[in-house]
């Protein structure tokens, strides 16, 4: 009787012990995937925590330079020109310029003028909500566009909280009025179909460097909105140089970015009006 | 190898059905005149903006979508809760669902500025992006459906000549409750992230809110199968043939009248929280814009929640409407009718509403404005022509409604 009981008390088959094994190693798997891959819930949370280390610098950015800009709402004049050179330099649309600047009020009623070139964001809403990646935030801080590879479905122009994005409905047949005055087409224009925005005339940076330009400083290496403005209200340069021009600002002057309450982490940086704001 | 039925029925080709194809046919040509100059001249020909990129069409491909949920709703009741009395609606539903779906492709191969590289996604990842975990969702969930309903098509007195077609469809056949099962899975994710879409998108204050996943799945649970339902009873009554119980399709109509309800609730407090105890600054200011500027609140208040979900719910719910058809038929009609306009405003007013980014007071975004243009309209019935070609053609020649599936 006792030996009929223990046999039932043991009634595993090789066959449970096999499905056991299985399930409990996947489950181990999964957790595993779940917890440390890029699947994580936490994956987002932890780059969040890692670029919060590095808060007392300002920067987001993992490469060795983060280009960024200082624009001082105090000295802009609202001239254009910055909008001009650069639609000439990139040769872009005159309906829906990459730059623009618009007349501002600040809440007292004072006049002033603001500017916005994309903000090139270290957590970019755009990058984030590609299906394709044709967008993506380079380690030096510049968010790029890969024509190739874009698709044209305007998710990205959707979820740009700046409106820094333009689709091209057509091929651009237009004659730019800007050229040659404000400079010569240095960029080929993009196919339709695609989605454009400032690249921070990442042409230049990227040839300036070769060279042994420092960006900010050299011309030759240096945004076409930055170089035409007369009253020095842009300024550009390496944010994870404390000796830049753009780091000497920021550390001088009071400086905010555009809806920062969104945790885009824009390389573009505001210097208000002196009155405030 | 009991899956040789098939009492041939010889199409009669009648001056009704004739003057049908013919309006299908006249659908179809406006549609590929229209396609062919949005592949000739460019997106520019449609009057979305760089304001408002997104439109008619993407309301359309939403719209496919959550009707085309009938198919996932009913194999999950089918398969997961065991209720085999529906099983004869399923191959309906599949059917319905797939060409959903499908017109769903095709009109985002229209929106797409760069249709030629519509692969891309399959190649080129970006897991973090909702629309890339869509593409997949959507290609898996139609590849499922076409191997759910490639079964019915071998039933075809066509591929009596290769036993063997038969034979793997057979085999297919028996695969189908874990198809559905991973349909429904698969259903699961997209039909909700197609509502992320909107919903993660933090600038956007009129989109940006946790409930726009659960409100499209909802919403497509309930109408989706109302419609596949609707769909059953007109080809009866131009058939001539009993083809479901009545019994079942007054369940589904139940059931999608409880699931609107459901819907009805959420979207209730979904509204309260977001205009009312919970409401931001942006937000009033947003929906203010809307009241003001555009039809919104009536096409919210009266066509999506009056016509679209309160007396659709009233006449799948109530029994004296439950028991009669027209009634279910005129309910599902008015329910598809207000998931499309749900879609059309949640996608067009979250558009109109301008960015504000700007450190000073004055200035915002240009306000959105849009209506469809003439080539997008015709786009639209286009792809209207494709979807009911293929019904046409599934209720003449396709044994939608075989008996087998009763005894299976």
């Amino acid at each position: 009787m006792s030996k009929k009981k223990t046999r039932v008390t043991v009634e595993l088959t090789r066959r449970d012990v096999l499905s056991l094994v299985g399930v409990a190693t996947g489950s181990a798997v999964a957790a595993v995937v779940l917890t440390s891959g890029p699947l994580s819930p936490f994956a987002g949370l932890q780059r969040e925590q890692v670029t919060a280390g590095q808060e007392s610098a300002g920067h987001g950015a993992t490469g060795v330079n983060h280009w960024g800009m200082v624009i001082n709402l105090d000295s802009c004049i609202g001239c254009e020109y910055c909008l001009r050179a650069c639609s000439a330099v990139n040769d872009v649309r005159t309906d829906k310029p990459w730059n623009i600047v618009v007349p501002e009020e600040t809440t007292n009623g004072r006049p002033f003028y603001f500017s916005r070139p994309c903000l090139h964001c270290q957590v970019a809403p755009c990058v984030e909500v590609c299906p394709v990646k044709a967008t993506s935030v380079r380690p030096d801080g510049l968010v790029v566009m890969d024509y190739d590879r874009c698709i044209g479905c305007r998710y990205c122009e959707v979820a740009c909280p700046y409106d820094a994005r333009k689709f091209n409905w057509e091929t651009n047949t237009e004659v730019n009025p800007y050229i040659p005055t404000w400079g010569i087409a240095e960029e080929p224009r993009r196919p339709r179909g695609v989605v454009e925005k400032c690249t921070f005339c990442i042409h230049r940076i990227d040839a300036g460097l070769k060279n042994g330009l420092l960006p900010g400083v050299d011309p030759e290496a240096t945004p076409a909105c930055v170089n035409i403005c007369p009253v020095n209200a842009r300024t550009f340069g390496d944010l994870k140089d404390p000796e830049s021009n753009v780091s000497v600002l920021i550390a001088d002057n009071p400086t905010i970015v555009l809806r920062e309450e969104l945790g885009t982490r824009p390389s573009v940086y505001y210097i208000p009006p002196k009155e405030g704001l | 190898m009991a899956a040789i039925p098939l009492e041939t029925k010889p199409v009669k080709f009648n001056p009704g059905l004739l003057a049908w194809m013919a309006l299908i046919g006249l659908l179809l040509l406006v549609g590929l005149v229209s396609a062919i100059q949005v592949f000739w001249k460019g997106l520019v020909i449609t009057n979305m903006s760089n304001t408002v990129p997104w439109g008619l069409w993407i309301t359309i491909d939403l719209s496919s979508i959550a009707l085309g949920a009938g198919a996932f709703t009913l194999s999950a009741i089918v398969y997961l809760l065991g209720l085999k009395n529906f099983k004869p609606i399923i191959r309906l539903a599949v059917f319905v669902g797939f060409i959903g779906y499908s017109t769903a492709l095709l009109t985002l191969v229209m929106d797409i500025g760069r249709p030629d590289r519509f692969w891309h996604p399959w190649v080129y990842w970006n897991i973090h992006s909702v629309l890339w975990e869509i593409t997949w969702c959507i290609t898996i969930y139609l590849t499922i459906m076409l191997l759910e309903f490639l079964p019915v098509v071998t039933e075809l007195k066509f591929f009596d000549r290769w036993p063997w077609v038969r034979q793997a469809a057979n085999w297919l056949h028996n695969a189908a409750p874990a198809l559905a099962l991973l349909g429904l899975l698969i259903s699961l994710l997209h039909q909700s992230s197609l509502g992320a879409t909107y919903g993660i998108l933090k600038s956007r204050p009129i989109w940006f809110k946790p409930s726009m996943p659960i409100l499209f799945i909802l919403s497509a649970v309930a109408v989706g199968p109302a419609l596949t339902m609707a769909v059953a009873i007109v080809i009866e009554w131009i058939t001539g043939k009993r083809t479901i119980a009545p019994d079942i399709l007054q369940i589904i109509a139940r059931f999608s009248g409880f699931g609107l309800l459901v819907y009805g609730y959420l979207r209730f407090w979904d509204v309260m929280a977001t205009t009312y105890y919970g409401r931001t600054p942006s937000v009033v200011e947003g929906f203010t814009l809307l009241r003001e500027s555009t039809p919104y609140n009536f096409s919210f208040w009266v066509l999506e929640i009056l016509l679209g979900v309160v007396v659709p719910a009233i006449f799948f719910l109530v029994p004296y409407f439950n028991r009669r058809p027209p009634f279910l038929v005129l309910g599902a009609m008015m329910a598809t009718f207000g998931v499309i306009v749900n879609r059309w405003n949640v996608t067009v007013s979250g558009l109109t509403v301008p960015l504000s980014y700007s450190p000073g007071t004055l200035y915002t975004s240009p306000v959105g404005s849009y209506f469809p243009s003439l080539t997008e309209w015709g786009v639209a019935l286009g792809v209207i022509g494709y979807a009911l070609l293929m019904l046409t053609l599934g209720v003449l020649f396709l044994p939608l409604f075989s008996k087998k599936e009763e005894h299976a």
